[in-house]
C-alpha cells in the first residue's frame, strides 16, 4: 500500500509538470490551430536559461522563472510576427513543416551557444526529499510541481477573468465572428504564442532541475507533449491538464507493475485506446468539420 | 624543316612531357596523389543521446591527427579528418558513410561511437571492403556476422568488461560480499550483454539476483525504477548505463535515499569531471566501473597522448577521447605495415596475425575482430578516479569497500 501510494505520489507530481509544459501547446493549437512542433525546443531553450541564469547569477532555477517568462514571450511574440503571421491561414501541412524548421534551428542555435554536454540545473535542494518514514517526495518535483500549478492557475485567470483572455477565447471559438466585434485575431494570435512560448520555458525551466538534457532532448518532449493534448482534447487547458496528470500516473504506474521496458511506449497506447473511443480526446469538443468529415 | 619550325616542335614536345609528369605526379590511379593528404572518414554523434562520448570521441581522433601530422604524417602523407554528426541516429551513420565512401571519396574509414550505431555503419565498410576499426561496439552481436574488415580496438567485447568486477567482489569476505544484487539496465546491445555478463558469474557464486529490469533509452524520469530497486532492497546494483540514464538514476537514487552497500555502473563513471559535476563529486566515492584506459597507465605513447590532449583541450581525455585514439593506432600500424591504402584486405589479414601496441596495451583479436585482453575497473576515490583491478595495472591498494555518498 505504501509503494501504491509512493507511486501515486511520484505520478501526480510528474504529471503537473508536463500539464504546465503542455498547456502552451494546446493554447496555441485552440486559437491558432497551429501544431508547433518547435514546442519541445521552446521547452529545452527554457532549460538552458534557467541553467545559464542559474550557474552565472546564483539565481534559483524556479526564481529565474520571473525573468525568464517575459524575455520568452517577447521572442514568441516576434518569433510570430517574423515566421508565422504569413502562414497563419495557410493549411496546416505548411505550419507543421515550418515549426518543424523553427525546431531544428532553435536546436542547432542552442548547440553552438550551450553545446551538446549532458547538462543539468542542480541547485541545492536537487537531490533532497521530504520523507515520512520510507515515504518520500522529491523536493524538486514538490516545488516545481507547485511553481506549475501556480503558473497555470495565472494562465486559467487570464483567460477567465481578463479582457485579453475573452478574447482569446473569442478568437478560439469563432475567429471570423470575433473579428466582426472587433477584435484583432491576428494580435491576440501573437499574444497566444508568446503565452505559449512563455509557458514551454517556464516548465522547461522546471525540466531542467528534475532531468538532464542536451538540445537533441526536445523530439522525445515533443512526442510525450503531443501525446498528451491529444489525449485531453486538442485546444483545450483543462483537458491538457488531465491528460498531462494521466500520462504522468500512467508512466509511472507501467513502471511499477508492468515493466520499465514499458514506461514510455504504454502511456501511448492509453491515448490510442482513448482515441478509438473518443477520436476528439478526453475534453475536446467536437466541430462541425469533425462531424462532417466522418 | 627551318629552324624556328624544329624548336617549335622541340618545345611542343617538351610541353607534352611536362603535362604527361604532371599527370603521373598527379596521380590517378586508385592509389590517390601521393602529395594529397590521405582522406580519413567517420561519422560521429556529436549531437543526440550519444553526444556527450562522440565529442570525446572526435577529440581523440582529432589528437592522433594532429600528432601524426607534426611527425610527418601516414606513409608520408599528411592526414585529413573527414567528421560527419550522425545524430546518435542509426539511419543517419549510415547514410553518411555511404556518404564518405561515394561523395567524399575517403581513402579510409574509421568507426563511430557505440555499439548501437557501429552495428549498421560496420556494414556499410565491410560492403565496400574498407577497413573498419570501431573504438566503441563491442556489442557480442556485432561479431557474430562473418565480417572481414571489422575489428574492435578495446581491450575485451561487452559481455567480458565487467567480469573482472564480478569475480572480485563474489570472492570477498562474507562481511563484504552482497548477498543479492538488482540489475536495471538500459536496453543497448552494448550495455544489455555487459551487465549480463557480470550477473551470469554473480548468480554463479550464489548473489541472489532480487530485481533485474530493462528500460529504454528514452526514459528520463528514474524515480520510479528507484523506488521500485529500492523496494527489492538489494545489497548491489548493478546499473547498466550510458551518461544521462547514468547520472539521472544516481540523481533518483539520492532523492530517495538509496544507498546500497555497492554501486557498479557502465560507461557514466568513466565520463571524469563531468560525471562528478553532474552528480556532485562528494557522491562519487566507492562507485566502481569498467574502463578501458588509465591516463597515467604506463602504455606506449600515453604520457605523449595525454599531454598533448591537455595541450588542444585541456584537462585530462575522457576514456571515449582514448578509445578513439587508440583506434586511429590500430589503424596506423595496419597502414604502415602494409605501406599502402589500397590493399584494405591485406591491413586486415596482418590485424588478424599481429599484436597491436597502443595506448591501451596490446590488442590482438580473432578471426571475427573480437579483442582478446582484459578491462580494467575503476573506482571513484576521494573526488578522483583509482584504477583497482587487475592487480598489475592497479594505481593503488587501496579499495573503498562500498558506496559512501555525501563522504568526500
Amino acid at each position: 500500500m505504501l509503494d501504491f501510494l509512493q507511486y501515486l505520489v511520484l505520478g501526480l507530481l510528474v504529471g503537473g509538470i508536463y500539464a504546465l509544459a503542455a498547456s502552451g501547446l494546446t493554447l496555441v493549437f485552440g486559437v491558432m490551430r497551429i501544431i508547433n512542433i518547435a514546442h519541445g525546443a521552446f521547452l529545452i531553450l527554457g532549460a538552458f536559461l534557467a541553467f545559464t541564469v542559474w550557474s552565472k547569477l546564483g539565481i534559483d532555477p524556479m526564481l529565474a522563472i520571473i525573468l525568464i517568462a517575459p524575455v520568452s514571450f517577447a521572442l514568441g511574440w516576434v518569433i510570430y510576427k517574423v515566421a508565422l503571421a504569413p502562414v497563419r491561414t495557410a493549411p496546416m501541412a505548411s505550419t507543421v513543416l515550418l515549426t518543424f524548421g523553427l525546431a531544428l534551428v532553435l536546436e542547432a542555435t542552442m548547440g553552438v551557444i550551450w553545446g551538446n554536454n549532458a547538462t543539468s540545473t542542480e541547485p541545492g535542494y536537487g537531490s533532497e526529499s521530504l520523507r515520512i518514514g520510507s515515504f518520500y517526495m522529491p523536493k524538486a518535483q514538490v516545488f516545481g510541481g507547485a511553481v506549475a500549478v501556480a503558473v497555470l492557475l495565472l494562465l486559467g485567470v487570464i483567460l477567465t477573468r481578463t479582457w485579453l483572455g475573452r478574447a482569446i477565447r473569442a478568437a478560439a471559438a469563432n475567429p471570423t465572428g470575433a473579428e466582426l466585434v472587433g477584435i484583432k485575431v491576428a494580435s491576440v494570435s501573437a499574444v497566444v504564442f508568446g503565452l505559449g512560448v512563455a509557458a514551454a520555458c517556464t516548465g522547461g525551466a522546471i525540466v531542467g532541475v528534475l532531468y538532464t538534457f542536451v538540445p537533441g532532448t526536445h523530439y522525445t518532449w515533443i512526442a510525450r507533449l503531443l501525446a498528451i493534448v491529444v489525449l485531453g482534447g486538442l485546444g483545450s487547458l483543462n483537458g491538457a491538464i488531465v491528460g498531462a496528470v494521466l500520462f504522468g500516473l500512467a508512466e509511472t504506474f507501467t513502471s511499477a507493475y508492468v515493466s520499465s521496458a514499458w514506461a514510455t511506449a504504454f502511456p501511448y497506447l492509453i491515448v490510442f485506446a482513448v482515441l478509438l473511443l473518443r477520436p476528439q480526446g478526453l475534453m475536446g469538443a467536437r466541430l462541425r468539420e469533425d462531424a462532417s468529415a466522418l | 624543316m627551318s629552324l624556328r619550325a624544329g624548336w617549335r616542335r622541340a618545345g611542343l614536345v617538351a610541353m607534352a612531357g611536362l603535362v604527361i609528369a604532371g599527370s603521373v605526379a598527379c596521380g590517378g590511379g586508385d592509389g590517390g596523389d601521393s602529395a594529397a593528404p590521405i582522406k580519413i572518414g567517420a561519422s560521429i554523434p556529436l549531437t543526440g543521446q550519444f553526444s556527450q562520448e562522440g565529442k570525446a570521441a572526435k577529440e581523440g581522433y582529432e589528437v592522433w591527427a594532429a600528432m601524426v601530422n607534426e611527425k610527418g604524417g601516414l606513409l608520408g602523407r599528411q592526414v585529413e579528418l573527414v567528421i560527419k554528426d550522425d545524430a546518435s541516429n542509426q539511419n543517419t551513420v549510415v547514410a553518411d558513410y555511404n556518404a564518405l565512401i561515394s561523395k567524399d571519396k575517403v581513402d579510409l574509414l574509421i568507426g563511430t561511437y557505440s555499439s548501437l550505431l557501429n552495428l549498421p555503419a560496420s556494414a556499410v565498410a565491410e560492403k565496400n571492403q574498407m577497413l573498419y576499426i570501431e573504438p566503441a561496439g563491442g556489442a557480442p552481436e556485432i561479431f557474430e556476422r562473418g565480417m572481414k574488415y571489422l575489428f574492435f580496438s578495446q581491450q575485451a567485447t561487452a559481455d567480458k568488461q565487467g567480469e573482472a568486477f564480478a569475480k572480485w567482489i563474489s570472492t570477498l569476505p562474507e562481511a563484504d560480499r552482497p548477498k543479492t544484487a538488482a540489475y536495471p539496465t538500459i536496453d543497448d546491445p552494448f550495455v544489455t550483454p555487459n551487465v549480463e555478463g557480470i550477473r551470469k558469474v554473480l548468480e554463479g557464486a550464489g548473489i541472489q539476483t532480487v530485481l533485474a529490469e530493462t528500460y529504454q533509452s528514452d526514459l528520463n524520469n528514474f524515480d520510479t525504477i528507484v523506488s521500485k530497486v529500492r523496494s527489492a532492497n538489494p545489497d548491489l546494483v548493478v546499473h547498466g548505463a550510458f551518461f544521462d540514464d547514468g547520472v539521472g538514476f544516481v540523481r533518483s537514487m539520492l532523492k530517495a535515499d538509496f544507498k546500497p552497500r555497492w554501486l557498479y555502473q557502465t560507461t557514466a563513471p568513466s565520463l571524469g569531471d563531468e560525471y562528478a559535476k553532474a552528480i556532485g563529486p562528494e557522491n562519487t566515492e566507492g562507485i566502481i566501473f569498467a574502463i578501458s584506459h588509465a591516463p597515467q597507465a604506463q602504455t606506449p605513447g600515453n604520457a605523449e597522448f595525454v599531454k598533448k590532449y591537455g595541450e588542444m583541450f585541456g584537462g585530462l581525455p575522457a576514456e571515449d577521447a582514448a578509445d578513439a585514439y587508440g583506434a586511429a593506432q590500430v589503424l596506423q600500424a595496419a597502414v604502415e605495415k602494409v605501406g599502402n591504402i589500397d590493399d584494405q584486405a591485406a591491413m586486415a589479414d596482418w590485424l588478424r596475425a599481429n599484436t597491436v601496441p597502443t595506448i591501451l596495451g596490446d590488442l590482438s583479436w580473432d578471426d571475427a575482430g573480437r579483442p582478446q585482453g582484459e578491462f580494467l575497473t575503476g573506482q571513484w576515490q576521494d573526488g578522483k578516479v583509482e584504477y583497482i583491478l587487475p592487480k598489475e595495472f592497479a594505481t593503488t591498494d587501496h579499495i573503498v569497500m562500498g558506496w559512501e555518498p555525501g563522504k568526500v
